[in-house]
């Protein structure tokens, strides 16, 4: 791992001068006004300590209120700026920006979260919305007046990207990279690339042949000097961050080596017989063979664990004799090989969904009803029946085809998430049938159709003109006639009321597309949310669509939701851009929220070291205390949290930021309030999705934001109940998302212990409550919320009295 | 064709409240159904009678009172709860039929035979009152000629009785005091 230049905080930047500071409270046009009176509570602000300026304004972002932040800098030479506005989430990049442009120091800026966290959460109680941006107004005044400048060190990126996946989505990530100049690593888990879109027929709406179309990308990734591809790989570690990641991928044997020339006489030899993946088991394979023909690279591959007897021995060398080239190596060894890229495409990719368990449709009970995806082998020249549409019962063309919608799409027995795809790939697959066999009677069944694509209706229209019969209302039932293999669908036709009875050849369940069985895999390696569906969740859902939380890490394809083919290219030539900017930039600058070490507190003691997820705080012997090793560290603050002697300063996030932030917080009416703890990545942005679906809670929760739910020291909980807060929430992402690794179960540990002195002290330990919420559970939050009001009335003035003892009793 | 043509819905027919009363009255997941028709086409009763599951849920959705609970349909409901089983969208359409009957019957809203039953209840304080045969067999096994319930405390009778008076049941189901 390179070292990235550390730069010191400016000794002379930490003396004190006096805090002049400015606060704008933003209307955002009528997002806070119309809930917050903006005025009063910038009328408020200037009453507070060390406000030389406070002003209300209509959009502060924009170029009028940037400009005027930077003219009061200069001319009521401000040396703190706080903006009561969205979530600095969204905005805190844009006035640092500002403030640096004035020549303030950006970390010298604080923002009071009045969107997200107040005005859209309590829409209708302006009232008592207005008390609290106030009360958030003044602990950004109280954190600001105490913070430091600090600079940031620079990190370089490697120049070089690793591609998850080499479905449609990965080659093209992978090409776009790799032709702008960067070095590029392709993980594919299958012997072959091409992914889903190398088995399907034909593509809407242009009814382009999918592999004739795919086919030139697949071998462009394979032979282009600049992508290194893996095939029959698979992640196994990521280590680093952003511009350096140490990556280990476990390279399977083929146990075929690059001498192969695809040939296939062993294939003719081998006695292994068994299901076809790639035709979804409706062919079958040899045990050395290649997926499909065009498949890259197109050297064979064994499965090895079929030509092994029980005792694991080889029981046939068949195919080593028949290979001309002797190009067959059964010693060959599955190796680790370490990458060391800069940036990284997830492009993984989705499963099919699989319609057994909805045993109304008989789907493996009944041989005539089959799958979308099992449709699209049968019909395709190169798939086991050569193209024709053949009943699996008689081996015979069906006269009358039913298409069946929706199926585990738009349904709690399924995915509740409409599909995308299945609409418009139905209506394809009937117009190809109708293409072969023109006579055929073709019924689809569905809810809705949803062609919403540029020439999507287009086809649903073509469809329509030859005579596909649409019929609204899914079946509830399909039954099979035991002599034929005939199948009646039972359901109601919906737009006339009446019940319908249909006599077909063949079904087809158009299925849906739903995350990869393995998501959690790459989910852990590389610390990814996924959204209540189960795919990974993007940064932000319309600004940030292919970015992922984790820096460095972006998203393309199926793996992000449900998409068709042209939305996955798309969406993989953004991501390859994405990562392409931090590559050729060269450099990332790391925000200066790493701890400083106080020598002369630390008493050696290695709590901190224990606790750090990154091994980045470590003992010097000969120094007689703590360093630590600045490029390593992510600026959890658990260290911090950890020491109890205050030994680790951490920088922008100190206690007595927090402390002061409490302390505002607590001044009036503690004793009908809940202070919140939320870490950035998780709570916090659950909290401001929750705005943003702007779910209403009670008015008396104050956030206070810490990078890690491990920053927050029982010293902190302890100050919020002694200053008489009715109740405490410690807020982190679940156990095993933390964006730290595991610090949150460090914030665990400390709650439990809060707990159970709590209980010691005769104190209701209800009154501290530890949530695990992701980015995506707003809801989570908000009932959190909701359901902490019951405390919150239940606690009486004696048991406020008593717990603001809490610390003196120890 | 000798049938009139249905008028078309009337927006003074659509009762707003109507839907957040059901809502509230047990029928919770109502408006997220899509009307995919899986509830009409899995019901054994609605292949063969007029009972339409899917129309309900949306006259129940537009607000459409009168037709919900003069329906005689509501009753054609066998509460197999198939419909439960299969409806994608996890409407729980037996439930929301049960809530819809209920709120008929405050209505005053039921068949005739609902209300004999009802009159049993009122007079036996049972809806299957015991008979001679049983009875009979009861006394031959020693367990005594009337089972532990109002069958043997007519005092305990008059006083469901009247509760029911109290709550006007008796009212509601047209029964006779004799």
């Amino acid at each position: 791992m390179s070292n990235p230049q550390v730069v010191e905080v400016k000794q002379s930047s930490l003396q004190k001068e006096e805090p002049r500071i400015g606060v704008y409270v933003c209307h955002c046009g009528l997002n806070i006004a119309g809930s917050v009176d903006c005025e009063n509570v910038a009328k408020f602000a200037a009453t507070l300590p060390n406000v030389v300026i406070s002003r209300d304004n209509r959009y502060t972002c924009s170029d009028q209120g940037q400009d005027l932040i930077k003219k009061d800098i200069k001319e009521h030479k401000l040396n703190r700026v706080v903006v009561a506005s969205c979530s600095p989430r969204l905005h805190e990049p844009t006035f640092r920006r500002a403030c640096e442009e004035a020549g303030l120091n950006k970390y010298l800026f604080e923002m009071a979260n009045i969107r997200e966290q107040c005005s859209w959460v309590h829409l209708y109680d302006k009232q008592d919305a207005t008390e609290k941006a106030k009360d958030l107004v003044k602990a950004a005044v109280a954190k600001v007046a105490l913070l430091e400048p600090a600079t940031e060190s620079e990190v370089p990126i490697i120049p070089k990207a690793l591609v998850i996946g080499g479905g449609v989505a990965g080659i093209q990530a992978a090409l776009d990279l790799a032709d702008t100049g960067y070095q590029v690593y392709l993980v594919e888990k299958e012997p072959s690339i091409g992914g889903k879109m190398a088995q399907i027929d034909k593509t809407f709406p242009t009814m382009d042949c999918s592999i004739c179309i795919l086919a030139p990308k697949m071998s462009d990734a394979g032979r282009h000097p600049n992508i290194t591809l893996l095939t029959n790989s698979e992640v196994q570690d990521v280590k680093g961050y952003i511009g350096n990641f140490k990556v280990k991928v476990l390279k399977k044997p083929r146990y075929v080596t690059k001498d192969c020339s695809a040939c296939g006489d062993c294939s003719k030899v081998c006695p292994v017989i068994m299901p076809n993946e790639f035709d979804v088991g409706l062919a079958v394979r040899h045990g050395i063979y290649t997926p499909f023909a065009q498949a890259v690279p197109s050297t064979y591959v064994i499965g090895m664990e079929h030509c092994l007897n029980k005792d694991g021995v080889l029981k046939c060398d068949k195919c080593i004799k028949a290979c001309e080239r002797k190009a067959i190596d059964f010693d060959m060894k599955p190796e680790t090989v370490e990458l060391e890229v800069g940036t990284i495409i997830v492009a993984t990719g989705a499963d099919v969904y699989d319609p057994t368990s909805l045993r109304n449709y008989g789907y493996t009970k009944f041989p005539n009803v089959i799958t979308s995806l099992e449709f699209e082998r049968l019909i395709n020249a190169g798939g086991p029946s050569g193209g024709k549409l053949l009943r699996p019962s008689d081996m015979k063309i069906p006269e009358t085809v039913a298409f069946v919608q929706c199926v585990g799409s738009r349904s709690d027995r399924g995915h509740l998430y409409c599909s995308n795809i299945c609409c418009m790939n139905t209506i394809k697959d009937a117009l190809l049938i109708k293409e072969h066999w023109p006579d055929t009677k073709i019924y689809v069944f569905y809810v809705d159709i949803r062609a919403f694509g540029k020439g999507f209706e287009d086809l649903y229209k073509r469809a329509r003109k030859e005579g596909v019969i649409f019929i609204r209302g899914l079946p509830s039932d399909i039954y099979e006639e035991r002599k034929t293999h005939n199948l009646w669908l039972v359901g109601e036709n919906t737009l006339q009321n009446d019940v319908y009875k249909v006599n077909v050849g063949m079904v087809i369940l158009s299925v849906g597309i739903e995350p990869r069985r393995d998501s959690d895999v790459i989910q852990k390696l590389l610390v990814l949310s996924r959204t209540n569906d189960g795919f990974f969740m993007e940064a932000h859902p319309k600004l940030r669509p292919v970015d992922t939380p984790t820096g460095g890490v972006f998203l393309a394809g199926c793996a992000e939701g449900p998409k068709d083919i042209k939305d996955s290219v798309t969406q993989a030539s953004a991501a390859a851009a994405r990562a392409g900017i931090l590559m050729a930039k060269g450099k990332v600058t790391v925000e200066a929220i790493t701890p400083k070490v106080l020598p002369e507190n630390c008493k050696v003691c290695g709590l901190c070291t224990k606790v750090c997820p990154y091994n980045a705080v470590v003992l010097n012997k000969d120094l007689k205390h703590v360093e630590v090793i600045e490029a390593a560290c992510a600026g959890c603050g658990t260290c911090g949290a950890e020491c109890p002697f205050g030994a680790l300063y951490m920088r922008h996030f100190t206690d007595d930021q927090i402390i002061a932030q409490i302390d505002a917080l607590t001044e009036h009416d503690a004793d009908k309030k809940i202070i919140a703890f939320c870490c950035n990545w998780c709570a916090y942005a659950g909290a401001d999705f929750a705005g943003v679906s702007r779910m209403q809670y009670p008015t008396n929760v104050r956030i206070i934001r810490t990078m890690c739910s491990g920053r927050v020291a029982p010293k902190f909980v302890e100050r919020a109940f002694v200053r008489g807060a009715a109740a405490v929430l410690v807020a982190g992402c679940h156990i095993g998302d933390c964006h730290y690794i595991n610090a949150n179960v460090q914030t665990q540990k400390r709650v439990e212990r809060l707990w159970k002195k709590m209980e010691r002290l005769g104190l209701n330990k209800e009154r501290l409550q530890l949530l695990w919420a992701s980015a995506a559970e707003g809801e989570r939050v908000a009932s959190k919320v909701r359901e902490m009001q019951s405390i919150v009335q239940s606690v009486t003035k004696e048991e406020i009295e008593k717990s603001k003892k809490m610390t003196e009793k120890v | 064709m000798n049938e009139k043509p249905k008028p078309p819905i009337q927006i003074d027919k659509m009762d707003k409240e109507f839907l957040d009363t059901i809502i509230k009255a047990g029928a919770e997941k109502i408006n997220v159904c899509i009307q995919c028709g899986t509830c009409t086409s899995s019901c054994p009763s609605g292949r063969r009678t007029a009972l339409k599951t899917r129309q309900l849920m949306r006259k129940g959705l537009l607000g459409l009172k009168d037709e919900i609970l003069n329906n005689k349909d509501l009753w054609l409901c066998t509460t197999c709860y198939t419909c439960l089983e299969r409806c994608p969208r996890g409407v729980d359409p037996t439930d929301v039929i049960l809530t819809m009957r209920r709120m008929a019957v405050q209505a005053g809203n039921m068949l005739d035979p609902h209300k004999r039953v009802a009159g049993l209840v009122i007079k036996f304080g049972h809806a299957v009152p015991i008979d001679e045969a049983t009875r009979k067999l009861r006394t031959t096994m020693n367990l005594g000629e009337n089972p532990p319930t109002v069958h043997a405390y007519p005092e305990a009778l008059k006083e469901v009785q009247e509760i029911i008076k109290k709550k006007g049941f008796d009212k509601l189901v047209c029964y006779e005091w004799k």
